[in-house]
């Protein structure tokens, strides 16, 4: 009987050594920094599009230390299950002048962004979809920023 | 995967018509589960909890009346007359009322509002203690 006890409270320990591992590579991973796999044209130059492997950190946006020019991961407000990354042009308050044929460049219009949301636009402005299709996206939509890309390896540093 | 959640966003000093409840003017606390609105099963009449679009940190908590591809009919300002509204849902998008159109702030101030701000949908109330239970459809 006392073996089977003794054996126990090893696994048990053992366990709880990898539950406080994977709790803490979870909470890690959701709020502090996380890695995201990012491939498409729209964010060429700057991305490329055969994807990369980019660090996203989940701290800047709910501290409010998020600007214009920085890189994000927002959810799509068109698919839920759907994460773009695109570049914030333009904060609340601020006067945004766009246009959705670049080809064309009088074709513009200005508008001012809302109260609670940020215009987000790819680099690439030819194959981007963003925020000049489907308007100013709101704050709560944005996930982190990204920071880092360590894949592939010719490429490795910072970004933005 | 539970929380609790204070339904009114204000500090409790402060006088405030519970959103919710047209009878009720103190803060309610509910449990609040984070598991239909990642899977997608929520239906029109649950009572759910969203991030604002217009102040990022304030969670607001109302009732879902439209999933996207419905059409809705609104009344725009219930103070000021019927004249009623239609529109129908854009994709990825839902739309929110509260339960007391007269002095609410929801999808009719702030159009359709982003799946992805939805947090969680509220199925308990715990305090007060008369209406603890789970929450009652929207009543008529």
């Amino acid at each position: 009987m006392r073996q089977w006890r003794s054996i126990a409270k090893e696994a048990m320990d053992r366990a709880s050594i990898i539950v406080k591992f994977l709790c803490l590579l979870h909470v890690t991973d959701a709020y502090v920094v996380s890695s995201n796999h990012v491939l498409g044209p729209s964010m060429l130059p700057t991305l490329n599009i055969t994807g990369d492997v980019v660090l996203v950190e989940h701290l800047s946006h709910r501290i409010g230390k998020l600007g214009s020019g920085d890189l994000v991961l927002v959810r799509s407000p068109l698919d839920p299950n759907k994460t773009l990354t695109k570049r914030i042009v333009a904060m609340e308050g601020d006067k945004v002048t766009f246009s959705l044929d670049p080809t064309r460049s009088f074709s513009s219009r200005s508008l001012v962004v809302p109260k609670g949301h940020v215009w987000i636009q790819g680099d690439n402005l030819y194959v981007s979809r963003d925020s000049r299709h489907f308007g100013p996206l709101p704050y709560g939509l944005i996930e982190g920023k990204v920071f880092m890309r360590v894949w592939p390896p010719s490429s490795f540093g910072l970004l933005g | 995967m539970e929380q609790l959640y204070c339904c009114s966003e204000r500090p409790l000093f402060a006088l405030r018509y519970q959103q919710i409840s047209r009878h009720c003017r103190y803060c309610s606390i509910l449990l609040v589960e984070r598991i239909s609105t990642r899977t997608g099963k929520l239906r029109p009449g649950d009572v759910v909890i969203f991030r604002s679009p217009e102040t990022p940190r304030k969670i607001v908590c109302k009732r879902l009346i439209g999933l996207e591809g419905d059409q809705i009919t609104y009344v725009v300002d219930p103070q000021s007359g019927d004249r009623c509204e239609t529109i129908v849902v854009p994709k990825g998008h839902v739309w929110v009322e509260g339960d007391y159109i007269y002095n609410t702030k929801d999808s009719r101030n702030f159009g359709a509002l982003p799946y992805g701000l939805l947090e969680g949908r509220a199925f308990w109330t715990l305090l007060p203690r008369k209406d603890f239970g789970p929450l009652t459809p929207k009543p008529e």
